[in-house]
């Protein structure tokens, strides 16, 4: 037994050199690698792609994708999923739109807004830790809910708000429009709630092993609700981004997001089994989608035929991830 | 003895097979043989390459050297399709069986009888099934669905279904793994039948008393090379001549445990109720003392620990601590008040297998290390401290738990509880499946605890672990204490006269 070698401060230097460079894994360096063809044959086809002015606009044109990618990374890391987050920031970015309309002023209606999105997000949790019922169907029927009660609030009609509220979506602080920087703020918030707090340990502990999290003493009621309220108040702040980038909304305006979300995270490396995955794998995932969807534009693609190379994308991202899964 | 024993006729004859995979010889140079109708055992620790020969059998590993004879053909590698066909049939230890289906259906599943037409025939299958049992002298319900069967019945099932398959030869991967001595005693008495039918076993355990009860031959491996083979009827088997040769130097079976002073009573059950029917359950432990529940399996042994953790809601008992009232509602007020739980099966509720290990060791204790933020760098040292004195074998921090052994899994569980410091420590079955050398050190952690103070409650169904560790023993049966054992009362009779409800 003694000459065993254990874990010494040297190794240690070794490990956490390791652990820093860790979310440069297989499938996002993958990503990166595909990224970058999908940029040369672009660029070679139209040099316009090639531009800051274009990566922004690809930025922006994502941002609404990207932060509800983070709302779904962050609660399929702690094992659950929501299905609803789409039309919920649909339903927000509604309410909003029929309050600027009722003269309720900006502020007040952004708060509102928020404080309803967190509610709703808040009431996913509460079902779906209490009941212990799967949150796919839970957040599925959700999801109609939400669209039925936009549809009541517009009254079937889409609401425009042209001009009145610009700041989220089309505004730019210096060269680099505002939604990017909210996107890119989400994205640092989720990495640092993920690895550094001992809140987001817990949530992968959940994710990784429940029944292991309840009889190590976490509260896992607790952090499930609670991540799916704080899913719900990033849900609320996408659909704001949403109705100012638009100027209008419908009730089915965010109804794509949700399964896209899911697409990105899944080609980012996120599972379904919690636990695992990185939030940087998932911001490569929506950058992906974004500029197939940009290089398309740019090439000339037919919008029908984009839709289904999108689907092929991801029925192809899925499988390579799980190949790499196989061989480990 | 029957004829066809005293023939040997050899059916299975291999060698000199080598392993290797990059960087380890899993076998080297094995030789092995199998006549008919005998029982050989496989013994040797966790790596020992008990495994690696399997697979080679059972097609799913290519020998790197060597050859293989059956029935007088000479093999160099098998495939499992080529297994199949010579009749070599491997009950491995994991569930490989459909758990929503009848336990009939799952002992044909792929065979002729299943495949006959497009629709199945229940009544054919459960009668066929029911005869392949009785020839057998088992007694089980084949129409029931199969994951609604006891371990035990889940394990007949498993070995019918390879005989169903008429093999000459059958592999029993630790087939009672987790059983009690009263289980292990039928699947003993079945595989004896089997074999004195002419099929010949080969059988793989950790329990040595277990191995010399059922065989006829016992070879041990150590480091994939071969370090004897015993024959039972040349000589007298015993446990501590195998537990020798399978380590490599002399093991105390039985552990000696250092004496250690024992406080007062600080940790009390008070009126636990499991059954509507059993009595109230009460009893209390001493500071630095080892409690050890006795009990087959079945009797509430472990729904014990987990009432007394909060972990199950229904049942009705109080739990004291010095005197205060501290009865956790659910684990997490358990944990608060300084209660451990080691669970049975710590893959399902104890380990957080995708995470590394020194975020296993302080997920429980999360609350040391900062208020909001992890702090890291104390994540490190503490955890690295706690690895060294529980001496757990890592390639690094890093490495996810599932690619550890089970012995050093099970000591990164108990690393959890320790790092967030424990006051009375529950353990269900600590060294279920980990091997001797593990033990031994698992025991002596639990020395060590107790001697620094710690209450530990040790449910066990391991007599030399129970004898040896507890200062005092007390026996479940039928959700109920049944007897109480201290010191020199501590013995496999009296417990077993508690198992029994006896005197």
């Amino acid at each position: 037994m003694s000459n065993n070698k254990n874990i010494n401060q040297d190794s240690t230097e070794k490990i956490s050199i390791g652990r820093r460079l860790s979310f440069l894994n297989s499938q996002i360096t993958y990503l990166i690698l595909v990224i970058i063809i999908v940029g040369i044959i672009a660029t070679a086809l139209n040099p316009n792609f090639l531009t800051l002015r274009n990566f922004f606009n690809i930025m922006q044109q994502v941002s609404v994708l990207g932060i509800l990618t983070m709302c779904m990374s962050l609660l399929m890391i702690s094992g659950g999923l929501d299905i609803s987050i789409g039309n919920m920031a649909g339903l927000v970015a509604m309410i909003f739109a029929k309050m600027l309309i009722a003269g309720k002023g900006i502020p007040i209606s952004v708060i509102t807004v928020l404080a309803i999105a967190l509610i709703l997000g808040f009431i996913n949790g509460l079902i779906i830790a209490k009941s212990k019922v799967t949150p796919l169907i839970i957040t599925l029927g959700m999801n109609y809910v939400f669209l039925g009660v936009a549809l009541i609030i517009g009254g079937g009609r889409p609401q425009t708000i042209t001009g009145q509220f610009e700041f989220l979506g089309e505004a730019k602080i210096g060269p680099v429009p505002v939604s990017i920087i909210i996107y890119l703020l989400i994205l640092l918030f989720a990495f640092f709630l993920r690895k550094n707090t001992k809140y987001g340990r817990r949530l992968n502990a959940i994710g990784g092993n429940t029944q292991a999290a309840f009889l190590s003493g976490i509260n896992v009621d607790w952090h499930i609700i609670s991540i799916y309220a704080l899913s719900g108040l990033i849900v609320g702040l996408a659909g704001l981004v949403l109705v100012s980038r638009l100027g209008m909304v419908r009730a089915d305006s965010g109804s794509d997001f949700a399964l896209q979300a899911l697409a990105a995270a899944i080609i980012g490396g996120i599972t379904f089994e919690g636990g695992r995955g990185s939030l940087v794998g998932a911001f490569f995932g929506v950058l992906l989608l974004g500029i197939l969807y940009n290089a398309m534009n740019i090439i000339g693609v037919n919008s029908y035929v984009q839709t289904i190379i999108l689907g092929a994308i991801i029925v192809v991202a899925t499988v390579v991830s799980n190949i790499g899964k196989m061989r480990r | 003895m029957n004829n066809i024993l005293n023939r040997k006729e050899k059916i299975l004859d291999v060698k000199n097979i080598t392993k290797e995979f990059p960087g380890v010889k899993a076998l080297s140079d094995f030789n092995f043989d199998l006549n008919k109708g005998e029982v050989h055992c496989l013994i040797g620790e966790n790596g020992a390459g008990k495994s690696t020969f399997i697979k080679i059998l059972s097609g799913a590993f290519k020998p790197t050297r060597g050859e293989i004879h059956i029935n007088n053909e000479k093999h160099y590698y098998l495939t499992p399709h080529l297994a199949r066909k010579i009749g070599i049939q491997t009950v491995y230890q994991e569930d490989v069986l459909v758990p929503q289906i009848t336990a009939a259906e799952n002992i044909f599943l792929g065979s002729e009888i299943d495949n006959q037409k497009f629709f199945i025939n229940y009544k054919k299958i459960i009668e066929q099934a029911e005869s392949l049992a009785s020839q057998l002298g088992i007694n089980i319900k084949v129409s029931e669905v199969y994951e609604k069967l006891s371990p035990p019945d889940q394990q007949f099932v498993k070995i019918l279904k390879a005989l169903a398959q008429k093999p000459q030869i059958l592999i029993l991967d630790e087939p009672t793994q987790a059983f009690n001595v009263k289980d292990i005693g039928l699947i003993i008495q079945m595989v004896k039948r089997i074999s004195s039918e002419g099929v010949s076993v080969i059988y793989i355990a950790h329990n040595l008393d277990e191995i010399i009860q059922v065989a006829d031959r016992v070879t041990v491996l150590r480091d994939g090379i071969k370090i004897n083979t015993h024959d039972k009827t040349a000589e007298n088997l015993s446990t501590s001549i195998l537990a020798k040769e399978m380590v490599g130097r002399p093991v105390e079976l039985f552990y000696k445990k250092k004496e250690s002073s024992i406080g007062d009573f600080v940790f009390e059950v008070r009126g636990l109720k499991l059954k509507s029917f059993s009595k109230e359950i009460n009893f209390k432990v001493r500071e630095g003392e080892i409690l050890g529940i006795a009990g087959l399996k079945g009797a509430g042994r472990s729904e014990i620990a987990r009432a007394i953790f909060g972990a199950l809601k229904k049942y009705r008992g109080k739990v004291f601590y010095k005197n205060k009232d501290i009865t956790p509602s659910n684990p997490i007020k358990a944990v608060r008040e300084g209660l451990a739980l080691l669970t049975e099966d710590k893959k399902i509720d104890g380990l957080f297998m995708g995470m590394p290990v020194d975020q296993n060791v302080t997920i429980v204790g999360l609350d040391m290390l900062g208020k909001i933020f992890i702090n890291f760098i104390k994540e490190k040292k503490l955890s690295i401290d706690y690895i060294n004195k529980l001496n757990i074998k890592t390639p690094s921090l890093d490495k996810e738990v599932r690619f550890l052994s089970g012995g050093n899994q099970q000591k990164v569980v108990l690393a959890k509880w320790l790092f967030k410091g424990v006051n009375v420590l529950i353990v269900d079955e600590p060294t279920h499946g980990i091997d001797v050398n593990a033990k031994i050190e698992v025991y002596e952690l639990f020395t060590q605890l107790a001697a620094s103070g710690k209450s530990i409650i040790m449910i066990s169904s391991e007599m030399p672990e129970l004898i040896s560790l507890s200062d005092r023993v007390i026996v479940i049966r039928n959700f109920e204490i049944s007897k109480e054992l201290i010191g020199d009362e501590i013995t496999e009779e009296n417990i077993l006269a508690g198992f029994m409800g006896g005197m």
